[in-house]
């Protein structure tokens, strides 16, 4: 055996570095969902100046690429605060910032598709705007966001993958050394394309189910 | 006592009321008539504070509508039920009718569900309560909107055209029930086309022509020569629904 050759070991690698993304994916996912909610609540009470910081702030990070922000973070606070920032830290609050304002847009447009019709009769039965969001939109919106919000889950997984630029060894990162290593581009990017395929497959399973259970009583079901 | 003094109400150029009076007292069965686009809908809407008033003033037991303080309590007095029903979709009809009871009386869960069951029993509907809103008719939704806002125990109950999205085998069940509510002496106010449903259970009938209320007088005296009938709208918007 040569030490260019591709072995089974080098799977092992390979898989190694998916649990990195997968770690990461996770983390900044549920820390995006938490953050993109709470803001969609505040947009929902309609909170001055504070609503507008946080459309504007979505707007910022929608609207520019996330290999932008990711070297903003890295690079550019600790120029700019003398701090160090770890790649891994870079990379969680990048990409969590980064879904979050996702989130922010799916929870705002799916609370917004609930028509007046399912709040005035909550609102007339003397629900309070809270036990409204809680008790009568939350559910619906939930239903209506799930199918954006898991397209969104299966495109973060893969964008994950930026975070080897600021020398994380994931996935991709270890890609790039096996390819170095055995000159195999096509075997290794292969490898690594069908592991993160794997991996947003089963995103987008976990997700059907979840999607399935939501919206079982539905009117919408079948259409 | 509903008290409605004065109400205006516009949509940006279009007058919707113009300056109604009105006033129910406990017990009693009013029904409003009128073409549509009289303001008929508007005006339950106006006293159930889903729409704020341009002038005048609303109370219901003494709380005014218009005050944000006062406006929860004038709602735990009266409950609505709507044309198109606006059931929760994601929720059991024992869940539509629990909600409110639950989380707005704070009633014990189990206390509210036995109220809901009684209710749905009441109107036949004891063994759909487990049913989700899809999967009911027209009526049957109707009957649990019914059953939602009897739960609260309202003192008076706002109907807005609660028939008219239905066809007439689904009307009649809810009619049914709604006689029998009158016959209990539940307080209502009842927005309809069903002239001579609202001839058999009302104490009174106000008739709304272009936002102004042009005749109220006892059941009685509305359908006489020399009553109600004698105003030209009157007598021409009855005439027109006899035809239908």
């Amino acid at each position: 055996m040569r030490f260019a050759d591709f072995t089974a070991f080098d799977l092992v690698l390979l898989a190694q570095g998916l649990g990195v993304n997968i770690a990461l994916f996770l983390a900044t996912s549920l820390i995006g969902l938490v953050i993109g909610i709470a803001w969609a609540i505040v947009r929902y009470y309609r909170v001055p100046v504070l609503s507008e910081v946080i459309t504007f702030v979505s707007e910022l990070l929608k609207n520019s690429p996330v290999l932008v922000q990711l070297f903003l973070v890295f690079f550019g606070l600790p120029g700019l605060f003398h701090i160090r920032v770890a790649p891994v830290t870079a990379a969680t609050i990048t990409l969590s910032a980064n879904t979050a304002a996702f989130i922010y847009v799916i929870a705002v447009s799916a609370i917004e598709s609930i028509g007046r019709d399912q709040i005035e009769p909550a609102r007339v039965f003397g629900l309070t705007r809270w036990q409204v969001l809680r008790h009568v939109l939350a559910p619906q919106a939930a239903a209506f966001a799930v199918g954006p919000l898991i397209a969104l889950l299966v495109n973060q997984l893969q964008v994950t993958s930026l975070i080897s630029v600021i020398g994380v060894v994931d996935l991709t990162k270890i890609g790039n050394i096996l390819n170095m290593r055995t000159l195999k581009p096509f075997v290794v990017w292969t490898a690594v394309g069908l592991l993160y395929y794997a991996a947003a497959k089963l995103v987008a399973l976990l997700g059907t189910r979840l999607e399935n259970r939501l919206r079982a009583h539905s009117a919408w079901r079948g259409l | 006592m509903i008290k409605v003094e004065n109400v205006k109400k516009a949509f940006g150029q279009t007058t919707v009321l113009d300056g109604i009076d009105l006033t129910i007292e406990p017990g009693e069965v009013v029904s409003i008539l009128g073409s549509s686009g009289s303001g008929k809908s508007t005006l339950i809407r106006c006293i159930n504070g889903l729409e704020k008033l341009n002038g005048g003033q609303i109370t219901v037991d003494e709380f005014d509508v218009g005050k944000p303080r006062e406006l929860a309590e004038a709602r735990k007095r009266s409950g609505t039920v709507f044309q198109l029903f606006n059931l929760y979709p994601h929720m059991t009809v024992l869940g539509n009718i629990t909600l409110a009871p639950i989380e707005v009386l704070k009633k014990p869960r189990a206390e509210a569900e036995a109220t809901a069951l009684a209710l749905l029993e009441s109107v036949g509907l004891g063994s759909r309560a487990d049913a989700y809103p899809a999967q009911l008719s027209g009526g049957q939704r109707q009957r649990v909107g019914i059953c939602r806002a009897l739960a609260m125990q309202p003192r008076y109950l706002l109907l807005d055209e609660v028939t008219s999205a239905l066809d007439p085998e689904m009307t009649a069940e809810v009619l049914a029930i709604l006689a029998k509510l009158a016959q209990e002496g539940t307080t209502m106010l009842f927005v309809t086309h069903e002239v001579e449903f609202a001839r058999q259970i009302s104490d009174r009938i106000v008739f709304l022509d272009k936002g102004r209320l042009l005749v109220d007088l006892p059941t009685q005296e509305f359908f006489a020569a020399d009553g109600g009938m004698a105003q030209p709208r009157v007598a021409q918007f009855l005439s027109k629904m006899r035809k239908d």
